[in-house]
């Protein structure tokens, strides 16, 4: 019952596991092809209008599987943020970073980075830009950046 | 549906236990718990185990411990609502027994976070929401999580770092009187503030440690309870809810929905109100949930539960004490232990065995255990109380 006693013998397993997912995208491969061409589409469904982000092929207001694509633009305006001092175990090789959550003018929230501006310079409100990205496995994703005056 | 009362309670010292496997350390609640009970084995015909798992080197936890503890052909599962894995298993040994499938059942929260290395843990539970959207290209991590929310709160209220830092002050206070509490030092708010950054504005001290730890109660229809026992703590009513797995999805970043939610269900069912509550445990994961659950709870208005830490009105002598065991920052938080260690303490303060500098004055009898699971992904309010 002693806590935080560092000689308490352990068997270190000599059995690891390594998890690693292929994870089905083909209902709503569209975004990720959109993505790569620099455009930021979501799903909306063409039986009662919901738009969803992340974009879903059935529609969770009216259960319809009926949808089209819509490009909800590039602007957003940072609704609440942090900034990740102490990262995951599989984002060692990452510096830290910071999570921003912005929304959309249709209202849809996305959850991504924010680059291009230091932490302490980040202010709810302001207006963000996502652009695409591409990591070094080549798989694509998006981050937010500040917009540049207009 | 038959009354169930809360019979037998149990807790492990947590904190880092490297001198007990998983079984062991389960065992030492289910002891204590059957003991306190005074109840044969053989009367528990179902044992629910509350457990999120991952961390640790079994799969079916549940076998592995009722098989240590003795406890065959028992019905039995394990339950998972994240860090509310407690009040899930809880909740369904209760229903077991409100609805007369059991006479008795036992519902045990067992987690050994420690087994793998620091990073690994922040990796499992930072997947805990939407890995697809919010974790694979974002390393989102659970102080990440509710810092999202402490900044919209911070940005909303004017609720400050030092506010939340008194909370982690009062959890270190109250942890220092709890034997069982993994922390046992007092702690200052410069300390706090002086911590290290984990995902700012959230520092160390903001933050729960990674816990191992088991608690167990043993829950009892009225007639056993009778015969068990003159100090029958009764399950009154529970409310629980649930949020979007994408934080994205949330409406907005100053409350938990599910919280409020699971809240409102709970009081309804228990026909009470957040004014009769003379003691609770709330889940403060991170020092600015805790401010949210009294707002999310109704024991303030929504903004003002930073008002409430600064005028100490959730110690001891305030309005509403809330977590006098040290809560989840100073006792620790064995994911899905804490449920039923909340159920544990708030037995103990409605039966006045809190123990020394650290026991709530019980005025109307009415305790109540708020325990989310994940960021608001899953919500549980249960309300005990004592008395007839």
């Amino acid at each position: 019952m002693q806590e935080e006693k560092q000689q308490q013998p352990t068997l270190h397993s000599r059995r690891s596991l390594t998890l690693r997912f292929d994870i089905p995208i083909s209902r709503t491969h569209e975004f990720w092809d959109a993505l790569g061409e620099g455009r930021f589409l979501t799903t909306r469904c063409t039986a009662c209008g919901n738009e969803s982000f992340p974009p879903q092929a059935d529609c969770p207001r009216c259960m319809s599987d009926r949808f089209e694509w819509v490009d909800i633009g590039r602007e957003a305006r940072l609704v609440t943020y942090t900034y990740v001092q102490v990262t995951p175990a599989s984002f060692v090789n990452d510096d830290p970073y910071t999570i921003a959550i912005g929304e959309f003018a249709n209202g849809i929230k996305v959850l991504a980075w924010l680059e291009g501006v230091p932490v302490e310079r980040a202010k709810v409100g302001m207006k963000l830009t996502v652009e695409a990205r591409r990591s070094s496995e080549g798989n694509p994703y998006y981050v937010f950046v500040p917009s540049l005056p207009s | 549906m038959n009354r169930v009362a809360i019979v037998g309670a149990g807790h492990s010292k947590f904190g880092k236990r490297k001198d007990v496997n998983l079984a062991e350390l389960a065992f030492e609640s289910i002891k204590q718990a059957v003991t306190d009970a005074g109840i044969e084995r053989k009367e528990i015909k179902n044992v629910v185990v509350g457990s999120a798992g991952g961390w640790y080197e079994e799969a079916l936890p549940a076998v592995v411990v009722n098989e240590y503890a003795g406890l065959r052909s028992v019905g039995t599962m394990r339950v998972e609502a994240a860090c509310a894995s407690g009040s899930a298993a809880v909740k369904v040994a209760h229903d077991s027994v409100a609805t007369g499938e059991s006479d008795v059942a036992l519902a045990v929260g067992v987690e050994k976070m420690t087994e793998v290395d620091t990073m690994t843990s922040v990796e499992l539970i930072g997947r805990a929401g939407s890995y697809m959207w919010e974790f694979e290209n974002y390393g989102m991590t659970f102080p990440a999580y509710y810092a999202l929310y402490a900044v919209s709160h911070m940005n909303r209220f004017k609720t400050t770092e030092e506010d939340m830092a008194r909370v982690a002050v009062k959890a270190h206070h109250y942890g220092s009187l709890n034997p069982n509490a993994q922390f046992q030092k007092e702690i200052t708010v410069e300390k706090v503030l002086s911590s290290q950054v984990v995902a700012w504005p959230l520092k160390l001290y903001d933050a729960c440690p990674l816990t191992d730890g088991s608690a167990a109660v043993v829950l009892a229809n009225e007639e056993v309870a009778r015969r068990l026992t003159d100090t029958p703590v009764w399950i009154k009513g529970i409310g629980y809810s649930s949020d979007s797995a994408n934080l994205s999805k949330r409406d907005d970043y100053v409350g938990l929905t599910a919280s409020v939610e699971a809240g409102k269900r709970a009081y309804q069912a228990a026909k009470v109100t957040p004014r009769q509550v003379d003691v609770a445990t709330c889940h403060d994961c991170f020092t600015i949930a805790e401010i949210m659950a009294y707002e999310d709870l109704g024991f303030c208005e929504k903004g003002e539960g930073a008002r409430l830490v600064r005028e100490g009105q959730t110690e001891i002598g305030g309005k509403i004490p809330v977590n006098l065991d040290g809560g989840l920052k100073a006792k620790g938080h064995p994911i899905g232990a804490t449920g039923v260690s909340m159920m544990v303490e708030i037995t103990k303060q409605l039966r006045g065995e809190a123990g020394r500098n650290r026991q709530a004055p019980i005025k109307n009898g009415i305790g109540l255990v708020h325990n989310v699971g994940g960021t608001g992904h899953y919500a549980y309010v249960t309300v005990l109380s004592r008395g007839a």
